[in-house]
């Protein structure tokens, strides 16, 4: 099984259905987290912009930072991602990804280098 | 930049004047006069971003605000400070100019028109950025407020000895009492019945930011079962933040 599909299946269920519906997932993965999680689309009510940034601050942060780069979030989720990210306690993959959020912002796509955190210390 | 300012959330164009906002404007007039350098530390969600966009509005002499991000480098700081509006840095052909070349255009500008530096979310900076800040004041007597969260504090008094001795006043704001929370939150567009603020107070105390946070989720909720927010909505939204549900 792949990490990302792992890493959806243990994510809050309204998060993993809205990243379905959403798209992020192939039909193979799609298929896949459904057997763990059967009828998991039609049970959750669709998330709206808040409520998903929230939701995406608080899981994984690499199902986070796939989301960010795959372009799931409108311009407003990211802000409010990025918003909700900043008040949480800061860790190196939490960094990260706000360094992703905020080349979203930009417009910048694509991997941060990490080796541009080891200043940072 | 936000392509358009309409498709972000805005914070209220005036906020309310309160001890934050009061604080801030205060030390931002004494940093210019005395030309010092000041840290302004609050916890995540205070006011403080808040109230830099008004000290920014609204002091009467020259200053420059920067507001740090995580992609903050020391060619962007220089950038800020050494580029005028629309000017691009030219890092080839004929006329390319080196990070030096940078700094000391900044510096001429500083002495021939000094003004006052603001940088928010200045506990984002990286090591070498805090350096430059450093040498501008050396150099040309910058004056400079520092704005962050308890992680400024720590990262200079831990990494940065030289520009710790160099602060004049480190000051650190308390969150909101809770008057001013109710205040801040009404200034803000939220109509908080009294239990709802009771179980806020509680689970955030005096940070209008979270308090927002927690406010927007609950009125997600509620739209979404078609009703107005309440409490039970409130308390959805808390479950939201695995930290908040601890303290619940």
């Amino acid at each position: 099984m792949r990490d990302i599909v792992l890493r959806a299946i243990h994510a809050r269920p309204e998060l993993t259905a809205e990243l379905c519906r959403r798209g992020m997932f192939g039909p193979e993965e799609k298929a896949e987290i459904l057997r763990h999680r059967s009828g998991e689309k039609s049970r959750y009510l669709p998330l709206r912009s808040v409520q998903f940034a929230t939701l995406l601050a608080h899981g994984d942060a690499q199902l986070a930072a796939r989301a960010v780069l795959r372009d799931l979030l409108a311009r407003d989720e990211l802000w409010w991602l990025e918003r909700v990210l900043r008040f949480q306690k800061h860790n190196a993959k939490r960094e990260e990804l706000i360094r992703i959020v905020e080349r979203a912002l930009e417009g910048r796509k694509g991997k941060c280098p990490r080796a541009s955190l080891k200043s940072r210390k | 930049m936000p392509a358009s300012l309409a498709e972000i959330p805005q914070i209220a164009p005036t906020p309310l004047i309160n001890s934050v906002v009061k604080n801030l404007v205060t030390l931002a007039a004494r940093a210019w006069t005395k030309r010092w350098i000041i840290t302004f530390t609050a916890p995540t969600g205070v006011g403080k971003s808040t109230a830099v966009d008004y000290a920014e509005r609204t002091l009467p002499f020259d200053h420059q605000v920067i507001r740090c991000k995580q992609i903050t480098t020391r060619y962007t700081l220089l950038q800020a400070l050494a580029l005028a509006p629309g000017e691009k840095w030219n890092t080839h052909g004929r006329n390319w100019m080196r990070a030096s070349d940078l700094y000391e255009r900044a510096l001429e500008r500083i002495r021939q028109q000094p003004y006052l530096l603001m940088v928010d979310e200045a506990d984002r900076l990286r090591m070498d950025c805090f350096e430059i800040v450093r040498d501008f004041w050396d150099d040309a007597r910058l004056p400079l407020l520092l704005v962050g969260n308890e992680i400024l504090t720590e990262k200079i008094n831990r990494q940065h000895e030289r520009l710790f001795r160099r602060i004049r006043i480190r000051h650190t704001q308390p969150a909101l009492r809770e008057a001013d929370l109710r205040k801040v939150l009404e200034c803000m567009g939220y109509a908080v019945a009294d239990e709802e603020f009771t179980l806020l107070w509680k689970l955030v105390g005096g940070s209008p930011g979270f308090a927002e946070a927690l406010l927007e989720n609950a009125n997600e909720i509620a739209a979404s079962h078609g009703v107005k927010r309440g409490i039970e909505a409130l308390e959805g939204a808390v479950r939201y933040f695995p930290t908040l549900r601890k303290a619940a």
